[in-house]
């Protein structure tokens, strides 16, 4: 256990060096980022200043590994258009886009799992078919259509919630819902065929032959087992959703880390679109990292061997 | 659906008295299988039709969606009480005609998904099946690549790169082609492992076939089915991946046009008149349901041994 | 007196693409109180479906008929969940054969067992677990506090299925199933669980009924033998009757297939009986052997061969039964199975 730990950290912290390298040369593959920043007025000299001050003369590879050396020491770097350290203004905008998250993945578990179990337990009645239909229909909509959606069913016809901005919780629900409708049809299908076999399982039909109440054997017996790969599916949600949350912070005008990003890039500031772009991935690594011990820690099989 | 009665030949078999009859080979069996399969039919006309469209367009508009009639701006589609027939669906805010714009628009959307679905499904294949075929260090090394990639968030590369290298539709289809090949990767590596064992390819090692005979004679033509049903579920993903960076403003650029766009576009006058979002939302969400259901259903007939 | 397990014209139906899968035909099987009874029959012949079915366990979409299935003179038939939930563990408890996945992997042993007991006794914890600890050491499982703390990958195939008989024990049921209790288990072990299983037998008079392939086992523990084939009784009576005389070609083809010790001679190849179980899917027209039997006769082909009452409790359905002169009841095959 101790040396599978070890293995995936060094194997984490493998994946986010090159992660951090394709980031870096993906920004600088347009070839000089001064002539963007200075702007379309600026004369040679000016250029010429920018890019000796921010080190753009400098071979690519000293350039990277300065700024990788900054970014693990806590630096950040500074946004050329907001004129301020990137890091308090990731700071800013962080805590939205994990709200968003955590809502959207709590509401995505929330339909997704009881559908996903109320289907297989019933396979092949109205309630299943209903459940895959949705399941269907739910992935074969893109999440700008569903925000668009859900603001004029909500906000404009309902007059129910409100569609712009992240002044109240309220404010939180339908880009929760936006986004995280997206992953609950993965969820839902993993549940239903992990509950349609762990019920076919010898341990559930031995809690039934000894008399132990249905609701125990779904829920103590079954759903403990089918849960196993849905956290794993579920944490890779989250992180697939703090990328997608690009669309949906524009659409509800949210001031998260996605809007911070497409901002970023339409503004071209390099140093918050790669800080953004690393923290992202960062926290996409770590939740796959935590999925995998969550999954040892459910699963007694791979913890004590 | 002539002759079922071979397929009930088939299963009669497997109780006391073997069946006469001759066995169906595999690829009879799942022609069968399809036709009797209903996604497969809805999800193939569905399509059939939007590629067809698209390809027909100019016979099915008199207008070109390029042209601009400010005279006639935003006008009602027909169902509308102030619409009329001249214009079926209305036009947008530059009095292009919707029609013209939606089935243009389809050229768009499917050609990108096509091509992306080339793209990804050569790295995907590549990256697979030697993976696959080899193992081992290559297995680790395709595992990395395959971990780099799951950890990059698509959508924000996708629009930095496209920010970046400039907006064209070659440069679109190689960001998108070169993104999403994950699945892909996942699906033919699996195949490839599954082939490796089995006794044919060892028969063929044997007889001292060379490397690429065996991978194009014996591999691939026996991943092809896994390969279709995951390539038909990544054009699904393809296509919504260009609507989606075209709606943020970073795809496709006039005076090309595409769903993603007229979406983009209507987005203003989205209150007073949704129509303008619904129509090419409703096209968007036809054509990906179809394509969903279509690989669905090539999955339950081509390997039902491995449905999810 | 009324036995404690009665069934009478059993049968199970099950809806399949092609048909109606017919696996149990018209079973009859009595228990009596501290009986034990053998199942005897290859895998498909509806022994296990028919232990299920008495449980109530039989698949979702199974369609159950019986003229009776009683239990302490209590009929099974059409019991509703609770009373189900009340019968099961409590007073017919199981024993199933692979107890590597019989158990729950995500729990405690001891978690798992005071689950079952609490579900049937009001109990305190601390009353569940000195229960089962008694209970453990009372089936040979050593330091049985340890085991408690234990998941059930962690246990070996023996001990795990010592703890599975515990867990039978659990609520002192009157009659317990065992299916295949020794089939997952090596050959050593197999002798030491079946002498368990009878000592546990004889010490509470509970009714046992066995579910086996193997009727090198059933000597020695059961009372009565219950041969079946294609989801009926083929043969039946009592465990000297039919193991010393076979009447039943089948009967006697699965002796022929259990080594004797002192009888089959190194090397020499063991009896069996060609062919194999046909799908139970079209009603019978003919002796349900036909196809396997080495003295069919064209009167076995003509009609579905009926279960006739020979002398004592020996039942058999059979035209042309096997005449041996009657042979001491074998104590060989006992060796076998309890060494």
């Amino acid at each position: 256990m101790g040396s599978f730990v070890v293995k995936r950290l060094l194997v984490t912290v493998l994946v986010l060096i090159v992660v951090s390298i394709i980031s870096f040369s993906l920004v600088h593959l347009s070839g000089d980022p001064a002539v963007a920043m200075a702007g379309e007025r600026a004369s040679p000299e000016q250029i010429a200043e920018i890019r000796k001050a921010y080190g753009y003369d400098r071979p690519f590879h000293e350039q990277y590994l300065s700024w990788v050396g900054r970014f693990v020491s806590g630096d950040f770097g500074r946004s050329t258009y907001l004129k301020e350290d990137v890091g308090p203004v990731l700071a800013r905008h962080i805590p939205i886009t994990a709200t968003l998250g955590v809502l959207a993945l709590a509401f995505a578990l929330l339909v997704a799992v009881p559908l996903g179990v109320i289907a297989a337990l019933w396979p092949n009645t109205i309630i299943d078919r209903i459940a895959l239909v949705l399941a269907v229909a739910g992935q074969a909509m893109p999440s700008f259509l569903s925000s668009l959606a859900l603001i004029y069913g909500f906000g404009v016809m309902l007059r129910w919630l409100p569609v712009s901005g992240t002044a109240t919780w309220q404010h939180y629900i339908l880009p929760a819902v936006a986004l995280g409708y997206y992953a609950a049809p993965a969820i839902m299908r993993l549940t239903r065929s992990g509950m349609m076999d762990v019920l076919k399982s010898d341990h559930v039909r031995t809690a039934r032959a000894y008399g132990l109440s249905p609701w125990r054997v779904v829920l103590r017996h079954g759903l403990r087992h089918a849960i196993i790969p849905v956290v794993a599916v579920a944490t890779v949600q989250f992180g697939y959703m703090l990328g997608g949350s690009v669309v949906v912070e524009a659409v509800f005008s949210m001031n998260g880390l996605g809007n911070l990003a497409w901002l970023s890039i339409r503004r071209y500031d390099v140093e918050v679109i790669q800080a953004i772009l690393l923290v992202i991935a960062a926290t996409y690594a770590v939740l796959t990292l935590a999925a995998d011990l969550l999954n040892a820690a459910l699963d007694p099989r791979i913890r004590t061997s | 659906m002539a002759d079922t009665s071979l397929i009930d030949g088939a299963s009669a078999s497997i109780s006391a008295a073997p069946a006469a009859k001759p066995m169906p080979t595999p690829g009879q069996i799942a022609l069968r299988r399809m036709a009797r399969h209903p996604g497969f039919w809805f999800g193939g006309i569905v399509l059939g039709v939007f590629v067809l469209a698209a390809i027909a367009a100019p016979l099915l508009t008199p207008y070109d969606p390029g042209t601009q009639d400010l005279a006639r701006r935003l006008a009602a589609p027909v169902w509308n009480s102030a619409g009329s027939w001249q214009h079926p669906l209305g036009t947008d805010h530059l009095g292009r005609d919707y029609l013209a714009l939606l089935l243009y628009g389809a050229r768009i959307s499917l050609f990108v998904g096509f091509a992306t679905v080339l793209i990804s499904g050569l790295i995907g294949t590549v990256l697979g099946v030697a993976a696959g075929y080899w193992g081992g260090r290559v297995d680790l090394f395709v595992n990395f690549l395959l971990t780099v990639r799951l950890t990059l968030p698509v959508v924000l590369v996708a629009l930095v790169a496209v920010a970046v290298l400039g907006q064209s539709l070659p440069l679109l289809v190689l960001v998108i082609g070169g993104l999403l090949w994950d699945r892909l990767v996942i699906v033919t590596r699996t195949a490839t492992q599954q082939l490796v064992g089995r006794e044919f390819v060892t028969a063929a090692r044997a007889i001292g076939s060379s490397t690429p005979r065996i991978l194009m004679r014996e591999i691939l033509p026996n991943i092809t089915s896994a390969l279709i049903v995951v390539g038909t579920l990544e054009l699904a993903r393809a296509i919504l991946m260009e609507a989606t960076l075209t709606f943020l403003g970073l795809g496709i650029q006039p005076p090309l046009t595409s769903w993603g766009l007229m979406i983009s576009e209507a987005k203003s006058q989205f209150l007073f008149r949704p129509w303008l979002i619904a129509i090419p939302g409703t096209a968007l969400i036809l054509l990906i349901l179809a394509i969903n259901i279509l690989g669905d259903a090539l999955r339950d007939v081509l390997s039902p041994e491995g449905r999810a | 007196m009324t036995p404690l397990l009665e069934i009478r014209s059993l049968s199970l139906e099950i809806p399949v693409n092609d048909g109606l899968l017919r696996p149990i035909r018209s079973v009859d099987l009595t228990v009596e109180r501290g009986e034990t009874v053998a199942i005897v029959g290859e895998s498909g012949c509806g022994k296990s479906l028919t232990s299920l079915a008495v449980m109530g366990l039989q698949p979702q979409n199974a369609r159950l008929s019986a003229e009776r299935l009683a239990f302490q003179g209590e009929s099974l038939l059409g019991l509703d969940r609770r009373r189900w939930q009340a019968i099961r563990g409590k007073r017919i408890a199981m024993i199933f054969q692979d107890p590597m996945t019989a158990f729950d992997p995500c729990y405690r042993m001891g978690d798992q067992m005071a689950e079952i007991l609490r579900q049937h006794r009001p109990v305190s914890r601390a009353e569940a677990r000195e229960r089962i600890v008694a209970l453990l050491r009372r089936v040979g499982v050593p330091a049985p506090e340890d085991r408690l703390d234990q998941f059930p990958h962690q246990l070996s195939g023996g001990l795990r299925q010592r703890m599975m008989i515990a867990t039978a024990l659990l609520c002192e049921p009157e009659l317990i199933i065992a299916d295949e209790p020794t089939t997952a288990l090596d050959v050593t072990i197999q002798a030491q669980i079946l002498r368990l299983l009878a000592d546990v037998q004889q010490e509470t008079g509970v009714g046992l009924i066995l579910v086996t392939h193997d009727i090198g086992v059933v000597a020695g523990l059961a009372d009565r033998v219950v041969v079946m084939y294609g989801g009926e009784v083929v043969e039946s009576g009592t465990t000297d009757e039919v193991l010393g005389s076979p009447r039943h070609p089948y009967t006697a083809g699965l002796m022929r297939s259990i080594p004797v010790p002192g009888r089959t001679r190194r090397g020499q190849p063991l009896g069996h009986i060609p062919g194999l179980v046909p799908r139970p899917i079209a009603p019978l027209t003919a002796c349900g052997f036909l196809d396997r039997c080495e003295f069919r006769h064209e009167a076995c082909a003509a009609a579905p061969v009926p279960l006739r009452s020979g002398a004592g409790e020996r039942q058999l359905r059979c035209l042309l039964p096997i005449e041996t002169p009657r042979q001491p009841a074998e104590p060989l095959v006992a060796a076998t199975a309890i060494a």
